[in-house]
């Protein structure tokens, strides 16, 4: 790592924000935000999900207009109006969530919406250059829809570097990526850094990352600047509290939702595995296709009462398809579903529900609730496919139930009335919480719970699935946030390509081997799966 | 996508009832304003706007008898929009009313004129054979729709332009139901005249005669808003309209649901059509052009109430006193078309307010989503 001390030339600022205030109605998203990029420099932008590093970062690229404020590119005063201006300016974005075409190949990925003539022989040679200037080798012939999580980012980035931006900004990257794909992107900025002396901006929420990748830092908390200065001033503890604002344990629930892996696993006590409890979900040879990719293929797990299990791996890699069998939406090619000893129908209606899968899902306006609903029709949905079409709907018992899981959830609501849909997301998720859980489930499947949530709101998620397990519920955990998992989680299942490629209890869990399974790369063999250089 | 299937579209969506002053003032415009282009129109064709409205009155309420016309014009009409009301509200849309319409009705021509027995059995039949004609013909695109996902939209407007063919046919097929007495003239193309014991009967009040078609369609409407409002049925069509996903995971299977839906909302199509022809609001036999419009109006009467079924009732008797209105229009010099134009505007005056509303809706929820982002959602750029 390269401290700020031993930087060859004193950096040049690149981009200067000064005074920054963006407001949306009475939420403030920035106030007074000032940021410098300085070239031959990795800045690091920490802060909790709703710090405002999204919206500085849009500032920059010219998808939001501030409020008030000033930027400064090259010493020179500037208005980025569109993201076409800020690319004339020579700002780049990587952004978080792919903005590929899959249905195309790598080169034409990577040239789309470029206005010369297209030339398919000089985009080829395009990327492969970029890719072996910068280590990021990609077959500029490959179809992008074929290619994995950590694949497509690199081509991003490749589309990213072509139009040599000066200054880069990458957000949140390493959320798809595995840890030992997230070490080679932070060789790819060092790189950047050095040898081209670009501005490189680094946008994270994870502690570790700020900590290994950064030179300099920038800490925001509710849209306002807390901290800056050298990455090295500051250690764990002291970045820790200045993203949260008050001091943090670090240890436990706020280790795992900062991202500090280290502690987590470290800390890790023996678990005292269930092993003699009753098994309340298996998944046997789980064989699902997708519009004609394979996208479960011959997955099995099992879940035993009382004990959360955690399905580690890069999204993508069949977890959304099994959440969608365990909510009987989709129907399996081959394989069963077992829960509580009874084989469940896959896709039948309603099934998996009846049978005693509760289901907190990745997206809870997917098939979770009906925005259009009140509050309590949405708590009592799990009673309308029962019973005959003709029986009359128990209005006073809805609202009764309805009144006793708002106050015992803390549901903040204008009443059992109240659309849903005017509900803020933490407590529409907490309505989805409260029906999965009043429910009285045998197993209850988490798919990304804490996606999105402030660090309180992952808090007490994590006391819920911990409360849950401890009644002996059967807790499947299905998170690509790898500390989630390590802490909550009594055993741990690698998920890849479709398929689970390692286990382990959380008392052995080694994050290394982890990763490397989470890559497919398997601990008896050393070929790989999917992706051959990961 | 995803997103889509839990968004509610114009027609479904529930509208932010907050702000009613606005919603009342946006209503009172545009209303005046089809009034105002209403009255030009007339003008321009050399009418006087206040002797329109006036014959207008006189044909649909206040000339003796007028009333009860209206009410018998308005049966077919509420019926038609019920059916739609409870298919849209599942997420169906059933654009082939018109066709369910006739088919319904040529059920009901031959169950009129080819049942024997008594007078009640025979109009019960008529009735009964008329829901089975509409039903099958709404069946058809429940079918492809179960079994080759076909877009109900498509086929069941293109059944529509089967069933006037396929109607015809049958009025020229004596084994069907073409007139069979050889003395006619010109029978083809002709249903037989409705026999007086296959009529429905009328309700004779203060001097008006009401099809009791009329009371048909009131029972029917009670009793599907009663289904939809208090019982699982209604609940469960309402979640497959909402989020047919959701209704997946929580047991309401979509495929025999939605098939059930389309098939009994063609069903009451063909009532319609069968009240139409054994109500004799329609004349007193089945032609080419029977169906006359009943199922377009009736499908535009269910998009004005925004598919609640109790407000289908006053809207479905606004349409019938333009029907009704319009034969007394000749005395005024205005060419009785003038009332389509002017059912026309109305229809577009009573959309503009909730789609006006829709859409600051909608700007409100974006722009209170981006406010929330940072608090609630992922960071996703």
């Amino acid at each position: 790592m390269v401290s700020v001390q031993d930087r060859p030339s004193p950096a040049s600022v690149a981009v200067s924000v000064r005074g920054l205030t963006k407001r949306y109605g009475d939420v403030v998203a920035c106030s007074n935000v000032d940021l410098d990029l300085r070239r031959g420099e990795i800045h690091g932008v920490l802060g909790e999900n709703g710090a405002g590093k999204s919206t500085l970062m849009k500032v920059l690229i010219g998808l939001v207009q501030p409020d008030s404020g000033t930027l400064t590119v090259d010493d020179a005063r500037v208005r980025i109006d569109s993201p076409a201006r800020a690319g004339a300016l020579g700002i780049g974005m990587v952004h978080q969530h792919f903005s590929l075409v899959d249905e195309l190949r790598v080169w034409e990925n990577v040239v789309l919406g470029e206005r010369e003539r297209l030339d398919a022989r000089h985009a080829r040679g395009l990327v492969e250059s970029i890719g072996e200037h910068y280590g990021l080798g990609v077959d500029p012939d490959a179809r992008v829809g074929d290619l994995t999580a950590g694949m497509r980012q690199r081509v991003e980035i490749i589309k990213c570097l072509r139009r040599d931006p000066s200054i880069v900004i990458f957000d949140e990257p390493t959320s798809v990526l595995t840890p030992q794909e997230s070490e080679q992107l932070f060789g790819v900025l060092r790189l950047a850094v050095e040898r081209e002396n670009k501005a490189v901006a680094l946008v994270s929420h994870k502690l570790d990352e700020i900590r290994q990748a950064t030179d300099t830092v920038t800490i925001l908390r509710r849209g306002a600047v807390v901290e800056d200065g050298p990455t090295a001033r500051f250690d764990q503890q002291s970045l820790a509290q200045a993203m949260i604002g008050r001091a943090v344990s670090l240890r436990g629930d706020d280790a795992a939702a900062l991202g500090a892996t280290d502690i987590v696993v470290t800390e890790a006590t023996a678990a005292s595995g269930p092993v003699t409890a009753p098994t309340v979900l298996a998944v046997e040879n789980a064989v699902f296709d997708r519009y004609g990719h394979r996208v479960l293929d011959g997955l099995d797990l099992d879940v035993r009462a009382g004990e959360i299990v955690g399905i580690a791996g890069v999204e993508g890699n069949g977890q959304v398809e099994l959440a969608d069998v365990l909510s009987s939406l989709v129907t399996l090619d081959a394989g069963t579903v077992i829960v509580d000893g009874v084989v469940v129908p896959t896709g039948r209606a309603g099934a998996m529900g009846t049978a005693g899968v509760g289901m907190i899902p990745e997206d809870r306006h997917d098939a979770g609730c009906v925005l259009d609903m009140s509050v309590a029709e949405n708590l009592a949905l799990a009673s309308v496919g029962v019973g005959s079409w003709l029986r009359r709907v128990d209005r006073a018992k809805n609202e009764a139930d309805a009144l006793r899981l708002i106050d015992e959830y803390e549901i903040r609501c204008s009443g059992p009335d109240a659309p849903f849909h005017s509900l803020s997301g933490g407590n529409q998720q907490r309505v989805v919480l409260a029906r999965e859980l009043s429910a009285d489930p045998k197993v209850l499947v988490a798919a990304q719970p804490t996606r999105g949530l402030d660090v309180g709101a992952i808090e007490f998620m994590g006391e819920q699935l911990r409360a849950a397990a401890a009644r002996g519920v059967g807790v499947l955990l299905i998170s690509s946030e790898l500390e989630e998992i390590l802490h909550l989680a009594d055993r741990i299942l690698v998920l890849h390509a479709g398929r689970i490629v390692g286990e382990m209890n959380r008392t052995d869990a080694d994050v290394e081997r982890i990763g490397l399974l989470m890559g497919g790369v398997t601990t008896d063999t050393t070929t790989t799966e999917g992706e051959a250089d990961a | 996508m995803r997103d889509l299937r839990n968004r509610p579209g114009l027609l479904t969506g529930r509208l932010s009832t907050k702000d009613s002053s606005l919603t009342f003032a946006l209503y009172a415009l545009s209303l005046l304003g089809a009034l105002v282009i209403s009255g030009a129109l007339v003008a321009a064709t050399g009418g006087s706007a206040p002797d329109v409205l006036s014959a207008l009155l006189d044909g649909s309420v206040r000339s003796p008898g007028a009333w009860g016309l209206t009410l018998t014009t308005a049966a077919p009409l509420l019926l038609v929009a019920i059916g739609t009301i409870v298919a849209t509200r599942a997420g169906l849309v059933n654009i082939g009313q018109e066709g369910q319409v006739l088919i319904g009705a040529a059920f009901a021509a031959y169950a009129a004129v080819r049942l024997g027995g008594p007078g009640w059995v025979v109009v019960t039949g008529a009735l009964l054979f008329g829901a089975v004609g509409g039903g099958a013909w709404a069946g058809i695109a429940a079918g492809l729709r179960a079994w080759r996902n076909v877009p109900e939209v498509l086929t069941t407007l293109l059944l529509t332009f089967i069933a006037f063919p396929l109607v015809t046919f049958g009025l020229s097929q004596a084994a069907l139901i073409a007139d069979r007495d050889t003395t006619r003239q010109n029978q083809l193309n002709t249903g037989e005249i409705i026999p007086g014991t296959a009529l429905l009967p009328d309700v004779h009040l203060f001097g008006n005669a009401i099809d009791s078609g009329f009371l048909v369609a009131i029972g029917l409407s009670a009793v599907l808003a009663y289904l939809i409002s208090r019982t699982l049925l209604g609940t469960r069509v309402d979640m497959l309209g909402y989020n047919p996903r959701a209704a997946q995971r929580f047991g309401v299977a979509a495929g025999p649901l939605s098939a059930a839906v389309l098939i009994g909302s063609g069903a009451t199509a063909g009532v319609a059509g069968a009240v139409l022809l054994t109500g004799g609001a329609a004349g007193d036999r089945l032609v080419f052009g029977f169906s006359g419009n009943f199922g377009w109006d009736g499908l535009l009467v269910a998009l004005l109430a925004r598919n609640r079924i109790l407000v289908a009732l006053p809207v479905a008797l606004i349409f019938a006193m333009l029907r009704t209105g319009s034969s007394f229009l000749a005395a005024t010099g205005v060419d009785r078309k003038v009332t389509e134009v002017v059912q026309a505007l109305l229809v577009l005056a009573l959309l503009i307010p909730p789609a006006v509303l829709f859409i600051r809706d909608r700007r409100r929820a974006l722009r209170s989503s981006n406010q929330k982002t940072p608090a609630t959602a992922p960071e996703a750029t």
